[in-house]
């Protein structure tokens, strides 16, 4: 593990901990400070932008432990998104159960529906598991679509999130709230990856034959795997029912699981700061095309008719493309090259 | 070495000129104005419809700037916002229209509204929206439906269809092709409303997706159970299968064949051909293009000289009309509350906005180019007309006068739901 110069580990724990140095713990404070302090200098758009990224952070910090670290491909993740927001739409809509009971039961059912679409994960990877979890996908969305219980095609209505007599009203409270299990999930993962469960996550990745070979159990491991990625997947959609107010199933589509692939991808497999670069790239990205640069584009400049409105497609595939030429490591390499620079100052090697 | 300084350089400059976009905006001087927000779809799997309506709703606002002198002597600030079809990005959308002090807002498509109503109506930010269904605007909150629904489509065809087509004795059979989206539901949900009160006996419902490439299983199904007339509530892709499938299956010619709005445009006589489409029925709640009513002229007017190729699509009518209305509500407000209520552009501008604009609107023309705008207690939808149309040597042809869609409480039948 690289230290900055001149700082070196004595102890286990000090090799063990997330935040090893002073400065470590004086920016991470800094940028919890600043965090908690956003709903003073952000509006409710910007806010509502941020609770985005939160919940997608969430769902893509899932599929991060599910692909990433444990090599299962999965594109059905706005799939099992959809589960957690369903159940928990359907439990505290039409039986009027408590939203902390919703937010559990919708990670508990997302997570048990990921047990049964990762199966095939056993005998079956790489394309081929992509094909399956597609399936799911597609599942998933037909039983919403058909079942009364669901809403069906025209969706059903979700109430305000609350705990005890705490409701989450206001954009900043749901921040609050979105943001303190965004960090309970990042801070899993992040040990989770550290763990036994994570190292062998790393091995079924890097060569299940070997995995097995060294007595750890695919069925399990692969299947774990599946469960908690999924359990992710339905926590951020129970915030994001809860968050919207609002559910149809069209919400949910095989677009935003390939996007969710492209997130982690983009911010680096693998790596618990992936994830967030990540989402945060994507999601901004999205956000500063269609609500910035088309709208300039069709007050300011004379262009052709139409045109304006095919510039976020194009520059969005064209940003995504040049970066997994540029940068096929993610944006977590970039990262992590800086944090070295960083390290060895004021020396160059 | 050299290229990587470039590229840093390049992603700086970049990064400095998207910072830049939002604070020349905030530099540019202000005047007192009065701001509503618009969003469609207009890139995404919607961009066909969306795109035209964008356009029409900043070419009207363009016009009621330039030529009109805003309203009240205040212009009009449109906040333009793509939502790319997205649930998402539409509730943000909302949030950032609330935050910039926007006095409404409007969409295009139902499902768009649908996705961000709630977060609306918990703030009582009133929206107005072009492509109307049940669902968001029963019960009544604070989204109002610029036209008729789905719903009202039927009950005005199966009205036309029992006052002037069905010679038979008996109780006509009537079967449904529904997209299975608001827009097909809408329409079912009327049925099951209002079916018995008009002596229709109704078939079992089909359904279809708007990627449906063949139609034949299900229409064999309806051929089976004898219907005198089909309904389909759906857009012109999916419609055009189902009726050169009926053709196909000598079912068309023979039965009647009605449509929803979202299915009688020209796209559907481009996309079947005028031939297999002749003499299907179908309902509209706003005139044609070319068609001779006031509104007709400026609208073509400022769409040659700004989108001349959203000509001919009857969707860039709907937004146009849906700007002079937001207008119209502004110009009210203004009259009944004053500037100064308004310029707070708080929870205290959008009460205003909605008690004393949206609902003063009485019998407003939008120059005619749909039914005249009114605002009845307890029914959201702001215009109440629409005519019926038949397709007649490829042309939509108007057969009626326009006609008053009644309201429908779903609300007070189970299964409509909560």
């Amino acid at each position: 593990m690289n230290l900055p110069s001149g700082t070196r580990n004595y102890t286990y724990a000090e090799d063990m901990a997330i935040l090893r140095t002073k400065t470590h713990w004086a920016l991470f404070i800094g940028f919890l400070v600043l965090l908690f302090a956003a709903p003073l200098y952000l509006g409710n758009y910007w806010l509502g932008v941020a609770n985005l990224i939160g919940i997608t952070l969430i769902a893509a910090t899932g599929l991060n432990i599910l692909t990433g670290y444990c090599g299962q491909l999965s594109i059905g993740h706005a799939g099992f998104i959809a589960v957690g927001a369903y159940t928990s739409a359907v439990l505290t809509n039409r039986l009027e159960l408590p939203f902390i009971v919703g937010l559990i039961c919708a990670g508990f059912t997302a997570g048990i529906i990921g047990l049964i679409f990762g199966l095939p994960s056993v005998r079956v990877k790489g394309f081929y598991l992509a094909i399956a979890t597609i399936a799911a996908q597609f599942i998933i969305i037909w039983v919403i679509n058909h079942w009364s219980v669901t809403g069906g095609f025209v969706g059903i209505k979700v109430p305000y999130a609350s705990i005890g007599g705490l409701v989450f009203r206001s954009e900043a409270s749901q921040f609050y709230l979105i943001l303190s299990l965004v960090a309970l999930c990042t801070f899993f993962a992040k040990n989770l990856a550290r763990t036994r469960v994570g190292r062998a996550f790393i091995a079924i990745r890097d060569n299940d034959l070997a995995a097995e070979v060294m007595g750890i159990s695919l069925l399990y491991y692969k299947l774990l795997a599946f469960f908690i990625g999924c359990f992710m997947a339905g926590i951020a959609g129970a915030l994001l029912a809860h968050w919207i107010g609002f559910l149809n199933a069209e919400q949910f589509s095989l677009t935003e699981s390939i996007l969710y692939i492209g997130m982690i991808i983009i911010g680096g497999l693998g790596t618990t700061i992936g994830p967030i670069f990540g989402v945060v790239f994507i999601r901004l990205l999205q956000q500063i095309l269609t609500v910035e640069i088309v709208p300039f584009l069709e007050e300011n400049i004379a262009l052709p008719a139409g045109f304006a409105t095919g510039v976020t497609p194009m520059l969005f595939g064209l940003v995504i493309v040049l970066f997994l030429i540029l940068e096929p490591r993610g944006l977590a390499h970039r990262w992590a090259l800086f944090k070295s620079a960083y390290r060895l100052w004021p020396f160059s090697y | 070495m050299k290229r990587k300084r470039l590229l840093v350089a390049g992603v700086i400059g970049l990064a400095l000129i998207i910072a830049m976009l939002p604070i020349s905006a905030a530099c540019a001087p202000k005047e007192k104005t009065l701001k509503i927000g618009i969003s469609t779809p207009s890139t995404g799997p919607a961009a066909e419809k969306g795109a035209p309506m964008g356009h029409a709703n900043l070419d009207c606002i363009e016009y009621i700037n330039s030529e009109l002198g805003g309203v009240a002597g205040y212009p009009i600030e449109a906040v333009w916002l793509d939502n790319g079809y997205d649930a998402a990005k539409v509730v943000t959308n909302v949030k950032r229209f609330m935050d910039e002090g926007c006095l409404m807002f409007g969409t295009s498509s139902s499902k768009m509204m649908s996705a961000c109503m709630e977060i609306a109506n918990r703030a009582e930010f009133p929206g107005l929206v072009c492509f109307n269904a049940p669902i968001l605007h029963r019960p009544p909150q604070h989204i109002y439906g610029q036209m008729t629904d789905y719903g009202d489509d039927w009950a005005a065809f199966a009205k036309y269809y029992m006052d002037n087509i069905w010679k038979g004795t008996g109780k006509p059979k009537m079967a449904m092709h529904l997209l299975n989206n608001t827009t097909g539901y809408g329409a079912r949900d009327a049925a099951r409303a209002k079916a018995d009160e008009l002596g229709i006996e109704l078939l079992p419902f089909e359904e279809h997706a708007d990627t449906t490439i063949s139609e034949t299983e299900s229409l064999t199904r309806i051929k089976a159970q004898n219907p005198d007339v089909l309904y389909i509530s759906s857009t012109p892709a999916p419609t055009a299968v189902i009726i050169k499938n009926a053709v196909e299956l000598g079912m068309y010619p023979g039965i009647t064949i009605g449509l929803g709005h979202a299915g009688i445009t020209k796209a559907l006589v481009d996309i079947a051909g005028a031939d297999i489409v002749e003499g299907v029925y179908g309902v509209f709640p706003t005139v044609n293009w070319g068609d001779n009513v006031p509104g007709m002229a400026k609208m073509t007017e400022y769409c040659r000289k700004l989108h001349p190729k959203d000509e001919g699509n009857m969707d860039y009518i709907t937004s146009w009309a849906q700007s002079l209305i937001m207008a119209e509500i502004l110009r009210l407000a203004v009259e009944n509350v004053g500037y100064d209520v308004l310029a707070k552009g708080d929870v205290e501008s959008w009460r205003a906005v909605e008690t004393q604009g949206i609902q003063k609107l009485n019998g407003y023309d939008v120059g005619g180019l749909h039914g005249p705008v009114s605002y009845t207690p307890g029914d959201n939808r702001l215009s109440k007309s629409l005519r019926i149309f038949q397709i007649q040597s490829g042309a939509i042809t108007p057969i009626t006068d326009w006609i008053e869609a009644p309201l429908v409480k779903y609300e007070e039948f189970d299964w409509f739901g909560k």
